[in-house]
This record gives C-alpha cells, structure tokens and sequence, in this order.
C-alpha cells in the first residue's frame, strides 16, 4: 500500500497542508485559525463566523450562500470554535465530491476553495462594517448555544465541572464566550475584532483528495485575501498541578439522574515525552470497556450506565463522568476514589495494560481511514508544537509498561468532584 | 457467492447466502486500514408480539430486545469485550424499532474478530443472577434518557402519534417492563430472533472477499442450527387519527423545544416503492423548510427558530411519519407559521429550481456518506431489511419527478394527521 504523506508550502500568513490520495470520493477542506484564549477577545471571536456563515461579497443574501453550496452537490459546509492548549481555535471545513463522481463542467475543488477563501476573507459588508441585520441575529444565535448547554445534562456537568476546576485561569470560559458580552458588540467593533483576527490568528489550510500542493497552494493564493506576512508558531500549553485538597461542588437542577463529574489534573501534556504513558493510563483507568472505571462502576457494582474517564491532552486535564441513582453519591464516589489508588499503587494487570495498548493502537490506525481525523490528528501536532507521526506515536505506545503507566499516577491529582442532583432534599427542607 | 458490480460509484459489493440462511455481504475499500462489520438481526423494540412458526402467539415485556442486545455480550468466561480488546478491536451494538445489530471495528485481525462477533452473538449465556444484576444499569440508562430534552420532544412525539403500534413504546421500556424480564423471556426471543436466516453480516473495509467469506463459511459450518421457521409480528391495528393532538412535557430547559408530527395512513409499500416513497419525503421536507428555503430563513429571521430546527421521515412496518421542528422561543407561532407554509406550498406547487438544486445536493450526501464505512454498514442493512438496495440510490433520486415530491407534500396538508409536542420548563 502507497504511503501518503502531507505536502506542506505557505501561502503568506497561511500554511498549506495537502494529502493526496485517492482513497475517498470527496475532497476534505478544514482551515483552522488559532488565538491565545482571552477573556477580553474570546466572545467576538466565537461570534465572527457565526456572521461569515451568512454571506460574502458574491453572495451576499444567506439564502444565495446556501443555494451556492446546495449547487456544489451538496458540499458540507460547517464550522466549530473549541479550545486546544491555551488557544482559542476556529475551524471551517468543507467536503465536496470529487468530480470524478458527478458530471461537473467546473473543478469543484476549485469551485470549493473559492468559497472558504471568500467566506474566510471576504464576507457581505454594508459601510465599511458587517451586515447590521447579521450581527443582530447571531447575537441571539450564540446567545442561546451558550444557555443551551443545559438542555443536554451530560454535557452542561463536563462545562460546570471544568468552569470550577479552572475557575482562575483563561481555561474556564466557553469557547463560545460570554453571553454578557454578546450585548455590546455591535457591527463596526466586530469587524474591528474580525480584523485583528485576520492579523494575529495562526492559519493552516489543510486538503484531503486527488490533488497536489501545487494546485491547491495556486488557488489558495488566489482565494484567500489573508493580510501579507509569514504563517505564525503555537506555544506550548501552561500545565498546572492540582490543588492539595479536592474541592467538592454540589449544583441542584430538576434532573432525576445524578451526574457525577470528576476533574483532575495530571501534570503531563501532549508536548511530553511521557505523554503516551499518560495515554495508557487513561486507558486501563476509564476510556474503554475493559477500563477499571468501566468494571467496577457499572458491571460490578451496577450503579451506572457510563462510568468512563477522558483526556484533554493538550491542557494536561482528565475528567471521570458518570451518571448515577442520586442516592449513590457516595458509594459510587469511593469506588472511582479506589480506581485512582489501584492505578497508584500500580495495581494494573498484564491483561489491563495489553488490552488497552492494543485498543490504542488500533484507534490511531483507524484515523488513516478518515480524511477529516488525519487532518485533525496532524493539526494535533502543529497547535501543541510537537509533531509526532502516528508510527511514532504507536512505537512509543507499545513500549509503555505497567510501571511506567502507574509513574503517571504520581503526578494525578483530583482537583474538583462536581455533583448534579435534584432539587428534592432542598424542597422538603424549604417546606420543614 | 455472487459479485455486484457499481461502476458509477466505483464499489464492487460480494453478497452471499450461507446453508443455515445467513445473508453475508462483504465490501472491499481499497487501500483502507480498518475493517467494519455489523451483525444484525430483524428484530427490534416493536416486535413484542409474535408467533414463531408452529407455535402459539406471544406478548413480552417492553424493553426486551435491547435487555438482549445489552446481555448477549456476556458469555461464560467472562466479558466479551476483553476479547475484542485483544484483538485491538472496538465493539459495540445498538437497538433501533426494527434492528439490533453487533458490531466492531478493528485495524488488526479482522477474520480473528469476525469469528469472535458470530461466536459471541450466537452464543447467549444467561443466568438469573447476570440478568438481575443487567437490571441497575439499564435502569440508569432509562434514567438518562429521561432527562434527555431532545429524546423525550422526539419520543413524547411518537407517542401522541401512536396510540396502538408498537413504534410509541420507548426502545429501552419502562423500569417496570425491565424489572420484570426474565432470564426464560430473553432466551425464547433470542432463539425466536437470532436464528442465522434472520441475520444479515456486513463487512467492510480493507479485506479480501474471498479470504473473508471463506472464514464466515467456515466459522458457521462448526455450527448446527435447527431449522428456521418464518416469524409472524403481530400489530393490534392502528387508528388512522393521530393519538394526541398536543402533549407538553416539563423539563429544564433554555428554550421550548417544539416539534410537529405528520403520521400517514396506510398501506405502506415495501421494496424498492417503500425506498423511492421514503426519499421523496425526503427531499420534499428539505425543498419546504430545508436551511436553504425561503421559509427557513424567514423562520431565522423572525427568530422563531436556531440551528437546532430539522426535519426528518421514519417509516418502518406499519407505521410512517414526518417530523419539523426544534427549538423555539414561541412553540404556538411556529406551528402556525409551518402550517402555513404547507398549505402555501401545496396551493402554489414547489420551485422547479430548488426542486433540482436539492437533488443535487441529496446526490452529493449520499456520495459524501461513501467514504464511511459505519454509515454504509449501517445504512445498507436497513435498506435490506427493508428489501432494497443501498447502492441504487442515486438512480433513484435521478428518477424521481418534481410531480411525486408535491403528491408527498400533499399528505402533509392533512392537520388532523397532526400531533405537537412540546418540552418547556414552564408549565403550568
């Protein structure tokens, strides 16, 4: 099998990453523009593609923008604002069927760089600033994304348990900002901001398909109207270790399923040469069916449905997440305490720590088979500044033993238990 | 074994039917590393009443067929899971109305984890004690979902359309029906449900056809089944009427969440016109209030709804139906405004140009959805069960006319087919 590796170039402020493959029937864009995260800037940046969505020069009327992607067969058109390390990343992606598929008369990649590059660079204007009536309504937009959080009691315990834990560092925001900034910004600021962003952000434009580094770097050049310059760097994230005693934060909703959130800091991040240690203890504590968090919570003690661990590696943090009886709060809390002291004791056996390497290995092979995760596993590489190649990575993998996946423990600490429950006990207390 | 050529989508799909019944496809990807497979039987939450061949009728509990799908991955040594995981494979398995299905994905040895997934699922091992202790943690699953705004919307939905069919029971049942399944129960399913003529295995992936039927030949031959007798489902008859015009549920939620059902009367075509019926809808709903429709875009405008609005068609035995909807800050307006838009429509007909611009692009979804090997396994084996073909869909679409989407618009019209739902925190 040919091995298929990215050609990289720049264009200006842009660096170009293309794979050329065969493979799939379709044409992968992501562009990826990264920020360091700042409370001051982080909700006008989050809001700006929110407004770039709804038109550019050439098509100006959102229903044009959208009736323009419907005629390139249906291309995907989406984008997605997250944090990675210290930065506040923006990502556009674009997929579009190769020609190859369809009987175009124009190149759709062609057709699909002209797009991103104008929606990227040169949205609808009206005087000199971005379309009032667009700027209004996205407002409203990002606004209910943010108190919609709630509506999706799993997901709005992972934020809460995160806003505490990193409640005194930049790391405690949405990567959708503040909603009470969302009032002030107005056209004019907001293209300011967009500006600036233009100017300071960290570009890469990566491009998956039958194609070449040549003709997507001549297109990108034409394209995209990016300030003039040379493509910038990332810095490595700021780790932290945890604080001596664990905090403990109750938060009462109307929920009738307790969710148990865990958030811990381990002092090792994907810069780090015990970066895969960190990956395997992940994985025999909570990131896999055979995982101790898995065994013990759920098919030993039955008290939940999921009982899993997850890793931000980029940030050095590891959350446990478990939904639970309420009145199993603290039996379910002693077993995952017990967890995280059997791995400290290195209580870990030659099954846990195979099995697992073995599921590790087999998920960054599986990324080779999707255009979007090789991008998203390389660009992995570039905002954390170390690059690893999946070999790599996988070598490094088979090499961790029991030892050195139980060393990682030493550095683990639990910094915050978050627990959602219900208003009952309150309510009859209110009552009393 | 059989090849199937798709020049236009440059697929070449093997298909085979074992001794025991078996249906096999295999679906070589060049130059890909990992191989998926999915193991499915025609069995899923709405069969609760049947009557195998030879055999009297029966009803059972809510719930059972995921109760089974959860259970099956226990054997007698231990945890099924640890087994894949040694082969550096992912396993999992989902119950859907009409499906449950086993599957892997794996990077190494896929024929090692074929053999495990047919061994696995055709091995159940059930004891009084595995199935009481299974019990904690479905309930907690129900428990879950319960607070789960866009599944109970959807769910509450199903329900004030259905009164009789089976499609209105909640897939996991109720804590009660769960409580009360047993260890007897689950194995007359099974054995009612998993006889191999039943099934449908799907692989696909990096792997060599040939190689890889031979190993399912060969993984079934070490097997005897008894015969497998045809299964009769039994649906009490829906009334044609929808159950409830309006149901509100009481959740925490930022903003209402609103959805219209549009249920059909029957009969409901199967094959190929059950396929072609269910992609007009289809396509009809995104021409009518699709994100690039005039509609939408005064519904966003007016800020009745967010990104989160959708539409979407479920059909399946007996049953058919259209949903619109999302959040919204005024349930009550949004639905007079998408009943509007219906009876606009249906008395000005819909463009010719976004007819053909949508088309287009549901071509280019169907295309983009190639290169997942999850979505063709999946997708596949529902359009099979159905007793269709997957990798017909694009004659399909180009064959369809402007004249069939507007005769599907036309059965929206009906408001007495209508059912609303609504989850808000504020009822009073």
């Amino acid at each position: 099998m040919q091995t298929e590796v990215f050609q990289r170039g720049a264009v200006g402020r842009m660096r170009i990453h293309v794979l050329p493959t065969t493979r799939f029937k379709t044409f992968s864009l992501s562009l990826f523009a990264g920020i360091p995260l700042d409370e001051s800037k982080v909700t006008q940046v989050a809001l700006a593609p929110f407004v770039l969505r709804r038109g550019t020069k050439s098509y100006p009327e959102t229903i044009q923008f959208r009736e323009r992607l419907d005629e390139l067969y249906g291309a995907g058109f989406g984008f997605d604002i997250y944090k990675r390390g210290d930065y506040q990343v923006v990502q556009f992606k674009l997929d579009i069927i190769n020609d190859a598929f369809v009987s175009s008369s124009q190149s759709l990649l062609q057709e699909a760089l002209r797009f991103l590059g104008e929606a990227l660079t040169s949205p609808a204007l009206e005087q000199g600033a971005f379309t009032a009536k667009y700027v209004e309504s996205e407002k409203t937009t990002v606004q209910k994304r943010i108190e919609s959080i709630i509506n999706d009691k799993i997901r709005y315990a992972a934020e809460r348990c995160l806003e505490e834990m990193c409640r005194n560092e930049p790391y405690r925001l949405l990567a959708l900002g503040r909603k009470e900034e969302l009032p002030s910004i107005t056209p004019a600021t907001l293209y300011e901001s967009y500006r600036r962003w233009l100017d300071e952000a960290v570009f890469d434009l990566y491009v998956s398909g039958d194609t070449s580094l040549e003709q997507v770097s001549a297109w990108a050049g034409q394209y995209f109207d990016l300030p003039a310059g040379q493509p910038g760097d990332y810095r490595a994230a700021q780790i932290r270790s945890a604080a001596e005693e664990p905090r403990t934060v109750v938060e009462r909703l109307d929920v009738g399923q307790g969710k148990l959130n865990l958030g811990l800091r381990t002092g090792i991040a994907y810069t780090d040469d015990n970066y895969p240690d960190l990956l395997v203890y992940n994985g025999i504590l909570g990131a896999f069916p055979h995982s101790k968090l898995f065994i013990h919570v759920r098919e030993k003690a039955s008290l939940a449905y999921y009982a899993s661990s997850r890793l931000d590696g980029h940030k050095g943090l590891l959350t446990i997440q478990s939904g639970i009886e309420i009145a199993n709060y603290e039996q379910a809390l002693r077993i995952i305490r017990e967890q995280l002291e059997e791995m400290r004791a290195g209580h870990i056996d030659e099954q846990e720590l195979s099995k697992t390497k073995a599921m590790l290995v087999n998920q960054l092979k599986e990324i080779q088979d999707s255009a979007f995760e090789r991008i998203a596993f390389d660009y992995n590489g570039i905002v954390s500044g170390k690059q690893r190649s999946k070999e790599e990575l996988v070598a490094a993998i088979e090499a961790v033993t029991s030892e050195k996946a139980a060393a990682v423990a030493a550095g683990v600490g639990l910094d915050t238990i978050y627990f959602l429950r219900d208003l009952k006990e309150e309510a009859a207390h209110v009552q009393a | 074994m059989s090849k199937l050529d798709y020049p236009k989508l440059q697929e070449t799909l093997y298909h085979e039917v074992l001794d025991n019944g078996l249906e096999v496809f295999v679906l070589p990807k060049l130059g890909f590393t990992k191989t998926y497979a999915t193991f499915t039987t025609k069995y899923g939450s709405i069969d609760n009443r049947f009557r195998p061949e030879g055999q009297e009728a029966r009803s059972v509990p809510d719930g059972i067929a995921h109760f089974l799908e959860h259970k099956m991955f226990e054997e007698p040594e231990g945890d099924v899971f640890a087994r894949f995981a040694e082969q550096g494979a992912a396993a999992n398995a989902f119950t859907s109305f009409e499906r449950t299905s086993y599957l892997f994905s794996s990077a190494g040895d896929p024929l090692a984890s074929l053999d495990t997934l047919l061994d696995f699922v055709q091995n159940p091992y059930f004891t009084d004690e595995n199935v009481e202790k299974e019990k904690g943690i479905i309930v907690q699953e129900i428990n879950m979902y319960k607070d789960n705004a866009d599944w109970r919307v959807y769910f509450g939905l199903i329900e004030s359309l259905y009164e009789k069919h089976p499609v209105h029971i909640d897939i996991a049942g109720t804590e009660a029906s769960v409580r009360s399944i047993t260890k007897e129960q689950l194995y007359d399913c099974y054995h009612t449900f998993y006889h191999p003529s039943n099934m449908t295995l799907f692989v696909v992936g990096g792997v060599d056809p040939q190689q890889t039927l031979a190993r399912i030949r060969d993984n079934q031959a070490r097997k005897t089944f008894e015969k497998g007798g045809s299964i009769e489902r039994l649906f009490e008859e829906e009334p044609a009427r929808v159950r409830e015009s309006r149901r509100v549920v009481k959740l925490p939620v930022s903003l209402p969440k609103c959805m219209i059902g549009f249920k059909e009367a029957g009969p409901f075509p199967e094959g190929e016109a059950g396929i072609r019926r269910e992609l007009t809808t289809k396509l009809m709903l995104d021409v009518l209030v699709g994100a690039s429709s005039p509609v939408y875009q005064r519904l966003y405008d007016d800020n009745l709804i967010s990104d989160s609005f959708g539409h979407e068609y479920n059909t399946g035995p007996g049953y058919a139906f259209s949903v619109i909807g999302g959040d919204t800050r005024d349930p009550d307006e949004l639905v007079r405004r998408i009943g509007e838009a219906i009876d606009d429509a249906i008395r000005d007909g819909l463009p010719a140009a976004s007819f053909e611009r949508t088309r287009a692009k549901k071509i280019g979804g169907y295309l983009r959805m190639l290169n997942s090997p999850e979505a063709i396994a999946g997708e596949f084996t529902r359009y099979r069960f159905k007793g269709g073909d997957f990798f017909d869909v694009v004659r399909l679409y180009e064959s369809i006319t402007l004249d069939e989407v507007e005769e599907r618009l036309r059965q929206l019209g009906d408001a007495s087919m209508r059912s609303v739902c609504i989850v808000r925190s504020d009822v009073t």
